[in-house]
């Protein structure tokens, strides 16, 4: 539930950020709203690269066992 | 007008009118000590209150389980020892060996947001983390940090991160746009996730609490088993997030140290 959560995560935060960034540009130079609709899908985009970097990442770590949290093993045997 | 809000909210003790506890009214900020510095609303509140002994149960916890520093430890000793260690390889897997001069940044981040996730599964204590400004400001902070550590690292050259390599020219303009906004999301993504997992999760517990009750004694054990198991989950995803947290932010500074994705 988790890793599902995050991806999704990052999918929206990538929309927002770019829609806000797009509608803040609209409201410095008056432009509205063509900014915010180019940065509405600059954005998508970006989302959609975050989710792939993670996915990759949560993959990478899976196989190497880091997905887990690292506890040293102190024993002395 | 405010303060009449406040005060309606108080007559009323966070019930309903169907009268179930409202699952939110555990959120809610209450002025402890009311203070104003220049017009703003300073006022020590029931969060800062938490953070207050979150710091220093964490500073009592390390001082004390560390006094006697015997070459056999106590099991107290070997708890803060085993935070350390596990704190230690965590920024040694992902960040390397020249990551070390961040560790007690690290450290403290982790201890930190791990205790206020905890005290939140006290009954009746406040979950300082289940608010965004507080994770928000927390992620904020990481993000300007990585960032200047990565100009005052590469100077100039660390714009190079936002351009990524063997792209033809013509493609670069928008990619350069995409990968900022990517660059972007990250105190965003970082903030969200902590604040939504307690805020979730804490709402679900207090929705089935009230279950408990209005099911009364028929009904009521299947949701007190259920709120049994998800007290138990919910222990879970307050360390896995205080360790998300803190292994997304070595993430981030290896990034800025090594420039690579």
């Amino acid at each position: 539930m988790g890793q599902a959560l995050r991806l999704g995560m990052e999918l929206v935060a990538g929309v927002a950020v770019g829609g806000f960034i797009g509608w803040a540009l609209d409201r410095f130079l008056g432009t509205a709203p063509i900014l915010m609709v180019v940065f509405f899908g600059l954005g998508a985009t970006a989302g959609i690269l975050n989710v792939m970097r993670t996915a990759k990442r949560m993959q990478a770590d899976a196989q190497s066992g880091k997905d887990m949290p690292h506890v040293p093993d102190d024993d002395d045997d | 007008m405010i303060e009449a809000a406040y005060a309606a909210e108080d007559a009323s003790h966070g019930t309903h009118d169907g009268g179930l506890p409202n699952p939110m009214h555990q959120f809610e900020i209450k002025r402890l000590v009311p203070f104003e510095l220049f017009g703003f609303d300073a006022s020590f509140t029931n969060s800062a209150l938490y953070m207050v002994i979150a710091a220093a149960l964490i500073t009592l916890f390390t001082v004390f389980a560390m006094r006697r520093r015997a070459l056999v430890p106590t099991r107290l000793q070997s708890v803060a020892e085993l935070s350390y260690e596990f704190v230690a390889n965590m920024v040694q897997q992902n960040v390397g060996t020249d990551g070390m001069k961040y560790f007690p940044f690290i450290f403290t981040l982790f201890m930190f947001v791990l205790a206020l996730n905890m005290l939140g599964m006290l009954p009746y204590s406040f979950t300082v983390t289940s608010h965004i400004i507080v994770t928000f400001a927390l992620a904020a902070f990481i993000f300007i940090a990585v960032t200047l550590i990565g100009f005052w690292k590469h100077g100039v050259g660390f714009l190079k991160f936002f351009v990524p390599s063997g792209v033809p020219v013509v493609m670069l303009p928008l990619l350069v746009v995409i990968e900022l906004i990517s660059y972007l999301t990250r105190p965003i993504s970082l903030s969200v996730r902590l604040f939504a997992n307690m805020m979730a999760g804490h709402t679900m517990l207090k929705v089935f609490g009230a279950f408990v009750v209005a099911l009364g004694f028929l009904g009521g054990w299947a949701a007190l088993a259920f709120m049994v198991a998800f007290t138990g989950l919910e222990i879970l995803v307050a360390f896995l997030q205080a360790y998300v947290f803190a292994i997304l932010t070595c993430i981030y500074l290896n990034d800025a140290l090594h420039m690579h994705h």
